[in-house]
């Protein structure tokens, strides 16, 4: 439990400085070995993505671990540390803990809640675990916040909603129509937007693409790449009825669709709700057209309005997911708690260090007077003897201290030499 | 012990309906398992209640308010069941256990009364025509929370400033397909029991109607719901309109189960006098 995190990220650095700080994929190795080559710290990661790069290592030492993490970031990137010092921000042991799972959970992106950034995180970790710079205690911690993330994604409805203004009109379609599959959309107006929009329609399920315009060259061309079905400037009137979502974004200058057209089609769909986009500005259809029974009309507001009454809601789903990552933090500490082994080891060799002391002053006078040689050769015979002793137990429960055996193993350890935790 | 059982249900009722509250307050999932937990074994508690009402009446235990409304609770658990078990909807909770909560609470506060069954009453078709009806006034209750659903969740579609409903409620093809669903079990299930019962009418006394309050009320909301199927089926009659229509059917089915005792007086012979 001695973890250092130091980084930058969105919330800290702008761009530029960002940018310069980046440690590409094919460097990642020998960053982490260099790393790695400072004896005060045993593991390390290096997580580097557009919005943030973060250096976690377990020291051995926690303010040297700081310095030793900062030093190698500057010497990496040839940036004098006085620069870097604004930008850079550290967290230690538990706030080291928590900040991790708080990254993987994507509660510290700029998007709350995207669904990126664990993926990264996951990656960053098998790059350390390729390159051996990954330990038990790294692994220990990293498999916990895999798990936090999960908890938090399925938990709570931090990325329930959609964030951008395609998929906004997506989740809408859906809460009108549950799913798309077997949905007919009709585009008006072959431009740029309105196929941006209906590529996101079609990756959701629809089945039916109908396109119309005014130079019918235009219609043909954008019903070409969807497979769809290109209806004649003259007989639009006769399609509209078969369209379950309309994507509008025409030139016109005046309304293409009024009430009195919208209460025409949905007589003839026989009441089937219709949901209709209108991506153009000025507006192709005219917004009395939302107060016809089952007709749902969204304009470019409308649907930026949605975005942020999503964020919103990610922000309120983000408490609980807070609450989530306090709990785990608090679950992680106490499991690290129990099998750190430290003071354990420390009072092991002290039990033995004073047998050896005492049987020393016993046999000390048995043997009579000797050169400083001879003391120091007694010295270093009985130390080294005591040391080949251990070392083999030590590093079996080293080597154990992140399982459950490991505790059971101090435990018995601890009752048969009757050791106390200093 | 049939009434021990009754309050032990609307205590776990309670607890599912605090907690389905709870749920869509504040949307963690955990808690809805607790609500379904509280439902459920609410459920065991509620059909023990029934049959050892069954054990001492001798018969199925209908015939007066007290056991009618805990009846009547019973088959809408079943039928939110029922339903959860198809859709796995955890909104559709939060409208029928108030209901639920509602009906089983009259039940507990209504003394019951002991008036044996007049043996005219004791035969097959007794078995037949209530509990068919109670099944289908279940089923529209049913139909009555996914219309309130279709509503609210319409209503944040068309006022386009998402709120908490729009999150947490289902799309309005699950709402509107649901509500459609049950409302045409229902239907079949009122029409089997008034047939029924008609026949047993004509059977037990040999005229066939007297023409009290219930069974006028009856037939309005058949006659209600028989509308609205047919506006469906023939004019594609849908959404916020059909939403309303089922709602003013629920609304007559507890007239005629409730109101044709309180506010107008009814000699259906199946009730309590």
């Amino acid at each position: 439990m001695n973890f250092v995190l130091v980084g930058v990220s969105h919330k800290t650095a702008p761009i530029e400085v960002r940018e310069k700080l980046v440690i590409p994929e094919p460097k990642l190795t020998e960053a982490l070995v260099t790393l790695k080559s400072d004896p005060c710290l045993e593991e390390g990661m290096i997580l580097s993505t557009c919005n943030r790069v973060e250096v976690l290592v377990s020291a051995s030492d926690i303010p040297e671990g700081i310095k030793q993490v900062k030093t190698f970031i500057s010497n990496f990137h040839q940036l004098s540390q006085d620069f870097l010092q604004k930008f850079l921000y550290d967290f230690t042991q538990v706030d080291a803990v928590k900040h991790i799972f708080r990254v993987a959970s994507s509660l510290d992106s700029m998007v709350l809640g995207e669904p990126q950034i664990l993926g990264q995180v996951k990656t960053a970790f098998s790059h350390a675990q390729t390159a051996g710079t990954a330990g038990n205690g790294l692994s220990h911690l990293m498999n916990k916040a895999f798990f936090v993330a999960k908890r938090v994604r399925s938990e709570t409805g931090i990325a329930s909603s959609a964030v951008s203004i395609s998929y906004a009109a997506v989740e809408l379609a859906k809460k009108i129509f549950n799913e798309l599959t077997g949905k007919t959309v009709l585009i008006l107006g072959a431009g740029k937007m309105s196929e941006l929009a209906a590529r996101h329609l079609a990756s959701s399920g629809i089945s039916h693409v109908l396109v119309w315009n005014r130079t019918y060259q235009r219609a043909l061309d954008l019903a070409e790449i969807f497979r769809g079905e290109a209806i004649r400037p003259e007989e639009l009137f006769k399609h509209l009825e078969r369209a379950d979502i309309i994507i509008s974004s025409t030139g016109a200058n005046n309304f293409i669709l009024n009430r009195a057209d919208g209460e025409r089609i949905i007589h003839r769909r026989r009441n089937r709700p219709m949901f209709i986009i209108d991506i153009a500005v000025p507006r192709d259809v005219d917004p009395e057209i939302n107060k016809v029974n089952n007709i749902f009309l969204y304009d470019i507001d409308d649907l930026r309005n949605v975005v942020d009454a999503n964020l919103k809601q990610r922000q309120r789903e983000a408490q609980f997911a807070e609450e989530i990552v306090r709990q785990e933090v608090e679950s992680f500490v106490n499991s690290t708690k129990a099998t750190d082994l430290a003071p354990t080891i420390v009072s092991l060799r002290a039990h033995w260090e004073s047998i050896r002391q005492q049987e020393l002053a016993k046999s000390r006078n048995r043997l009579g007077t000797l050169t400083s040689d001879q003391e120091a050769a007694i010295d270093n015979l009985t130390q080294s003897l005591l040391n080949k002793l251990l070392h083999g137990p030590i590093s079996e429960l080293k080597s154990l201290s992140h399982t459950s055996e490991g505790q059971v193993h101090i435990e018995t350890i601890k009752r048969i030499l009757g050791l106390k935790d200093r | 012990m049939s009434l021990l059982f009754l309050r032990l249900a609307i205590a776990l009722y309670s607890i599912g309906l605090l907690h389905s509250f709870l749920t869509i307050v504040t949307r963690k999932k955990t808690l809805f398992r607790v609500a379904l937990f509280g439902i459920c074994s609410g459920f065991v508690t509620h059909a023990l209640s029934i049959v050892f009402s069954w054990i001492e009446t001798k018969h199925l235990p209908v015939t007066n308010y007290h056991q009618a409304l805990s009846f009547f609770a019973f088959v809408v658990v079943l039928a939110f069941l029922v339903s959860y078990l198809w859709y796995r909807l955890d909104s559709l909770s939060v409208f029928v256990f108030p209901l639920v909560f509602i009906l089983t609470l009259a039940a507990v506060l209504i003394a019951p009364s002991q008036t044996p069954l007049p043996a005219v009453l004791k035969n097959l078709w007794f078995y037949i025509h209530i509990p068919t009806i109670f099944l289908g006034y279940a089923a529209f209750g049913i139909a009555f929370a996914a219309s309130i659903m279709y509503l609210i969740q319409e209503n944040e579609l068309k006022r386009k400033r998402p709120q908490a409903f729009y999150y947490r409620l289902p799309s309005l093809e699950i709402c509107d397909e649901l509500g459609y669903k049950s409302l045409s079990i229902g239907f079949l299930l009122l029409t089997i029991g008034i047939a029924a019962g008609a026949l047993w009418a004509n059977k037990a006394w040999e005229s066939s109607w007297e023409w009290d309050p219930k069974i006028i009320w009856t037939f309005i909301t058949w006659l209600t719901y028989a509308v609205l199927i047919h506006y469906r089926l023939y004019a594609g009659l849908r959404g916020r309109r059909a939403a309303f229509m089922s709602i003013l059917g629920f609304v007559f089915v507890l007239f005629t189960f409730l109101g044709t005792r309180y506010l107008v007086s009814s000699n259906h012979p199946f009730v309590e006098r």
